[in-house]
């Protein structure tokens, strides 16, 4: 603590002569108006009462005036050390990428170390290290006043670029030698030259280093696309410690789809995160967030690429091949058209434009055209091939395995064997997982030769083993061959719904490909960048058009900042990780000080705080001296703290009672983030409710069954978890207590339409949780259930899926009022229903479509309209009937 | 102060709840005016007295022919002698009076003028004569005497706390009420004054609870109402019991000063209802209860 005007404090020794002076003099008199005053003339006490002020009342106006001087020498809490040399202070900051992050705790810093200058009256430059918004190079300002460089330093934001050390250097040399230099830094060498910069820091004078031992900030770099995922990759400066990082995966719009932790293994510079995404999802991904962490490098923007997969299709007979039925591609085309862009033509058409897939029919490529295709799959595409009996008879180089001469056939007159079926897919395969219809059978096919790779190359396989779907990979592309033909001829794989499923997977597997322009196309101007925060704006001023060819090998400038570029229909991303090294935590700088940012806590001025206290301590002086004078009664001043104190002691504990308002519940499963997603769920339908209907529900409650009591909550919702394990036996009874008395649960295994791919596990644990309950016989909901008119009429019940079958009891059960105890289904409703604090859905629901969240919302509602006033819809059902019998 | 005619009305309120007071008057007031009501003796008057046998000396004039006639014997026709006593009324009018402590609800210069229009409106309903100690008073009497009266009072100089000099008819009453805290020798002088007019009389001592008891306590600076007096009494509490010593002497000292000129002396506190001091003053005002019982009108 220091004192902004010592001098003050001289007053201090006044102080004695103050309690002199205050002790001599008596407190003065009451006053009272007297008739018989004449009476008291002369009348002697026989005490004499002591004449003097009370000690407490001395002492007290003796604090009070310590405390106004002392306040008034201007005491300052935490106001740090003094500046690095002597002179003006050159403050640098850097406001590259890597600094936005911890931006608000750099200002703070920076603050303080503003008002350690103006105290010790020293002039400011202050130096940002990254180029501005309009390009200019980073340059020093000249030393001037304290206020004006806050104003400068107020203007002071991130830039979403890196820091430009070289320039920086230049800039710190035209202070050498004038004065001290602090240095607010991000921790990271932040590209070439950073010797160069220390030496120039150093040079100019005594250096103090504020930064953290460890930079904060990480790189989000391009995802990597497989099979069946997208893996995001986080880089940062490694540390010591394993890390975790959280990427999310959102669309356009902001709405995350899916969440995804990737952990840094100690010392690790780079970690992986899978993103597990069903297709439908997969083509509406924007872009990737680093969760927490607000700067340029923690968004990866998405574009294209990440989605278009045209697809190629050539046949080795192109007269017959689309005949209906019976033409190669006829079954091919029908099983791609929904989902990818087919393009047909010769080969050198379909090479001259980018394409992520081919796909070959019966076709032998040899000579020139062979060579294309080795060179085409060599640089990321993915040929497959479908056999046939010319690909039997000529078997060309680009193929996986090789193939013996001939064709095999299964079954037939002149075949002992049986039309083989399919064996189950490999855990390696990209088909794993996926079930494989008995009825597929394979009469007809070409053979693999038999070597040691060709375990690793099978991705399908007979049931006796035998390939039928092997692949290589080559160069950066793949081969896969169908030993089968793409029509019904030698299968029936081509006629079942596992076909198209196959063919959609191969498709992910591919490389997306870009809008594909021609190399003489205009350059695509910036659309919308990132700022420093990380946040979608209009470009900046400086930002310039980028020639198509050269955005894949572009570095992020203030010419070129990060964002989205092109025309609407055709953007293109340009990402801060782009041609970007890996952040390098950056080498103390010799001889310099070092202090952390967060250790530079904020000065804070007692003087008000000091003045305000002794103002109170002399108005209770006052008030004790009326008192004293008898002008206040105890009693005002006894109703002045009984006013006061109801405002203090009016301040109820928040503990509500659950029986006062109607509120829905949620079971808690421990994981957090899905407990989230059933609080703000039921929050959002409690909303929507009680914006609709006559209900009015309070903010909904988290139950432990076992632990509360159940009995005040008309709805249960319980999503149930992967990992969930048996409820303890506690829990069990008192779940199945409430559901004897009438109430609902409704049990959410949240995988429905995705495959498990949201929710692994979710089937296994909803056999564990339902084990000890007393779950009745269950049928499909149908539209003609009570629950689908409860409130609104319903003939589906979407939550953020749709399309599962949601089951409720079959029976009807006249002792329970015939509502079902337990629903159950797997449309994750909880997310369909739940909004963000800023009002907007938090979840995107699949397929999709504002349709859907509102048929998700109705369900809901029908669903508290149903256990708030149980079968009472149902009768309403037969009034028409009763109506009618009555008028007969 | 309040108005004369709502003080006027208050005092007939309370004087409303005594019968009319008539004085008992041992030797009627020399330049008493003829009365309303007869002094149960012979004397002049309207009223028929009795019937008296003639005696030699008597006037023949005043034979009454007509009782005379019923018999041989000559009777004279006496009448009652009906005369008013004249009641001079004072009120401490000093500064030192129109105070109250918090203990009280009223002043003592109000009380004390209430006491003084109730007693004249007893008086006047008793057919007596009243007028306020002051030189420039007229008599009163009759209903419309009161209401004079009452505005007379309000007119009053406020005076130094004792009675003024005013030449009084002999024999008449005097009733003084006041604080009477002054030197008990001025108040002395001036009892001894009327005593030796001579007039009969009574003293009311009006006292604020505060004067009675003195409930202060601490450090104190007493002052005076109007004049500098003051004091400081470093511990009020300490002083108490010496205070209500010099009081109890100061009454004791009246109520001898009274005795010696043949005043009545009463004490009343203005936390104390005035129907109390009202019926005392009644009480000492009135004849004999025998003396009375034995008029019979």
């Amino acid at each position: 603590m220091i004192f902004a005007a010592p001098w003050v404090l001289l007053a201090l020794p006044v102080l004695p002569l103050l309690w002199w002076l205050l002790r001599v003099t008596p407190p003065s008199p009451r006053r009272e108006i007297f008739p018989a005053v004449r009476m008291l003339m002369g009348l002697t006490a026989t005490a004499e009462t002591p004449a003097r002020t009370p000690w407490w009342l001395l002492l007290l106006r003796m604090i009070a005036a310590g405390l106004v001087i002392v306040g008034l020498a201007r005491p300052v809490l935490d106001a740090g050390g003094s500046l690095p040399g002597s002179g003006p202070l050159l403050l640098v900051v850097d406001d590259g990428w890597a600094a936005a992050v911890d931006w608000s705790r750099r200002m703070t810093a920076a603050e303080a170390a503003l008002a350690r200058a103006e105290r010790e009256g020293r002039r400011v430059g202050l130096l940002a290290t990254a180029p501005d918004e309009t390009a200019a190079a980073p340059a020093a300002t000249p030393a001037m006043p304290v206020s004006e460089a806050r104003t400068r330093l107020a203007a002071l934001r991130p830039k979403p670029w890196p820091v430009d050390r070289v320039a920086a250097a230049a800039a710190a040399r035209e202070w050498a030698g004038r004065g001290g230099v602090l240095y607010l830094a991000d921790g990271t060498t932040g590209g070439s030259g950073w010797d160069d910069f220390a030496t120039a820091l150093a040079a100019v004078g005594p250096v103090e280093v504020v930064r953290d031992a460890v930079a904060p900030a990480r790189l989000l770099l391009a995802p990597r696309a497989e099979a069946d995922r997208l893996v995001a990759r986080v880089a940062q400066v490694p540390r010591g410690l394993p890390a975790e990082a959280t990427v999310l995966a959102q669309t356009g719009d902001g709405r995350t789809l899916a969440r995804a932790l990737a952990s840094f293994a100690p010392n690790a510079a780079e970690a992986e995160a899978p993103i597990v995404l069903p297709p439908e999802l997969r083509n509406r991904l924007g872009r990737l967030v680093l969760e927490g962490q607000s700067s340029a490098g923690a968004v990866v923007l998405l574009d294209e690429r990440w989605r278009r997969r045209p697809v190629g299709l050539l046949a080795g007979e192109p007269t017959t091949a689309s005949t209906p039925l019976t033409g190669e591609l006829y079954y091919l085309q029908r099983a791609l058209a929904p989902t990818a862009e087919i393009r047909q033509g010769t080969l050198a058409q379909l090479l001259a434009r980018e394409l992520s897939v081919l796909i070959l029919t019966d076709y032998v490529a040899d000579g020139p055209d062979a060579d294309a295709l080795a060179k085409w799959v060599e640089h990321g595409g993915l040929l497959v091939r479908f056999a046939g009996p010319r690909l039997a008879e000529h078997p060309d180089t680009l193929l996986p395995v090789k193939l013996m001469a001939g064709d095999r056939q299964l079954g037939g007159a002149m075949s002992w064997s049986q039309p083989a079926g399919l064996a189950a897919f490999a855990a390696n395969s990209p088909f794993a997982g996926l079930t494989v219809p008995d009825e597929v059978k394979v009469t007809q096919q070409v053979l693999a030769e038999p070597g040691a790779h060709l375990t690793d190359a099978t991705w399908a396989r007979l049931a006796d083993g035998t390939p039928l779907v092997t692949q290589a990979p080559r160069g950066a592309g793949r081969i896969v061959l169908f030993h089968v033909t793409a029509n019904a001829d030698w299968s029936d794989l081509p006629l079942s719904g596992l076909f198209v499923t196959i063919l959609r997977r191969l498709v992910d597997l591919s490389v997306g490909v870009a809008t594909d322009e021609a190399a003489d196309s205009p350059p695509l101007a910036p659309a919308e960048t990132l700022d420093g925060f990380g946040q979608l704006a209009s470009p900046p001023p400086a930002a310039a058009a980028i020639p198509v060819r050269e955005l894949a090998d572009a570095v992020v400038s203030p010419r070129h900042p990060p964002g989205l570029y092109g025309p609407e229909n055709g953007r293109r991303a340009l990402n801060l990780s782009n041609r970007m090294p890996l952040p390098v935590a950056a080498p103390a700088i010799p001889g310099a000080r070092e202090a952390p940012i967060g250790g530079v806590a904020p000065e804070r001025a007692l003087a008000p705080w000091l003045i305000a206290l002794a103002l109170a301590l002399l108005v209770i002086d006052l008030l004790v001296s009326l008192r004293l004078r008898g002008l206040l009664r105890a009693a005002t001043i006894a109703l002045a703290l009984f006013v006061i104190a109801p405002a203090v002691w009016a301040q109820e504990p928040q503990e509500p009672n659950p029986a006062l308002a109607t509120r829905l519940a949620y079971i808690v499963t421990g994981d957090a983030q899905a407990d989230e997603v059933s609080r703000s769920g039921l929050a959002g339908l409690s909303e929507y409710v009680n914006q609709r209907t006559a209900a009015n529900l309070a903010a909904p409650a988290a139950v432990v069954p076992g632990q509360d009591d159940l009995s005040f909550y008309p709805l249960l919702y319980w999503p149930i978890t992967g990992d969930a394990g048996t409820p303890p036996g506690a829990a069990v009874a008192a779940l199945n207590a409430y559901m004897d008395n009438g109430g609902i649960i409704l049990i959410d295994t949240g995988d429905g339409g995705s495959g498990e791919g949201f929710n692994p596990g979710a089937d296994a644990a909803l056999e564990r949780v339902t084990h000890g309950l007393t779950v009745p016989p269950l049928a499909p909901l149908t539209s003609a259930h009570v629950l689908a008119h409860a409130f609104y009429l319903l003939q589906d019940f979407p939550g953020r899926f749709t399309g599962d079958t949601v089951w409720v009891q079959r029976d009807q059960d006249r002792s329970n009022d015939s509502v079902s105890p337990v629903i159950i289904g797997s449309h994750d409703w909880a997310a369909a229903w739940a909004v963000e604090a800023s009002g907007r859905p938090a979840y995107a629901v699949i397929p999709g479509g504002d349709r859907q969240r509102t048929l998700a919302y109705r369900f809901g509602v029908n669903l508290v309209m149903y256990a708030l006033t149980g079968n009472y819809k149902g009768d309403q059902v037969h009034v028409p009937a009763l109506l009618e019998r009555l008028g007969q | 102060m309040s108005g004369a005619a709502p003080a006027a009305r208050r005092a007939e309120a309370l004087a409303d709840r005594l019968p009319p007071l008539l004085v008992a008057a041992e030797r009627v007031a020399a330049t008493v005016a003829q009365g309303v009501h007869g002094r149960r003796r012979v004397g002049q008057g309207d009223s028929f007295w009795q019937f008296r046998p003639f005696l030699a000396g008597d006037a023949a004039s005043r034979i009454d022919w007509r009782q005379s006639a019923r018999s041989d014997r000559a009777y004279i026709r006496e009448t009652e002698w009906e005369a008013a006593q004249t009641v001079v009324l004072w009120r401490d009018g000093a500064p030192g009076m129109q105070w109250r402590s918090r203990q009280a609800t009223t002043t003592k210069i109000e009380r004390a003028g209430l006491l003084t229009l109730a007693l004249a409106a007893l008086l006047l309903r008793g057919g007596e004569r009243v007028s306020l100690l002051a030189s420039t008073s007229r008599t009163a009497f009759g209903r419309v005497g009161l209401e004079r009266l009452a505005a007379e009072l309000e007119r009053l100089p406020e005076g130094d706390g004792l009675p003024p000099e005013v030449k009084l008819p002999r024999h008449a009453r005097v009733v003084l009420i006041g604080d009477l805290l002054s030197p008990l020798a001025a108040i002395q002088a001036a009892v001894g004054r009327l005593a030796a007019v001579p007039v009969g009389g009574h003293l009311v001592q009006v006292l604020d609870p505060a004067e009675a008891l003195l409930p202060y306590s601490g450090r104190v600076r007493f002052e005076g109402v109007r004049h500098g007096l003051q004091t400081l009494i470093p511990r009020v509490e300490g002083i108490r019991d010496a205070y209500a010593k010099r009081l109890a002497a100061q009454q004791a000292g009246l109520a001898a000063i009274c005795a010696a000129a043949g005043f009545g002396f009463s004490i009343h506190r203005t936390d104390n209802p005035p129907e109390a001091a009202l019926l005392a003053l009644y009480t000492a005002l009135a004849p004999q209860a025998g003396v009375r019982a034995a008029g019979g009108r």
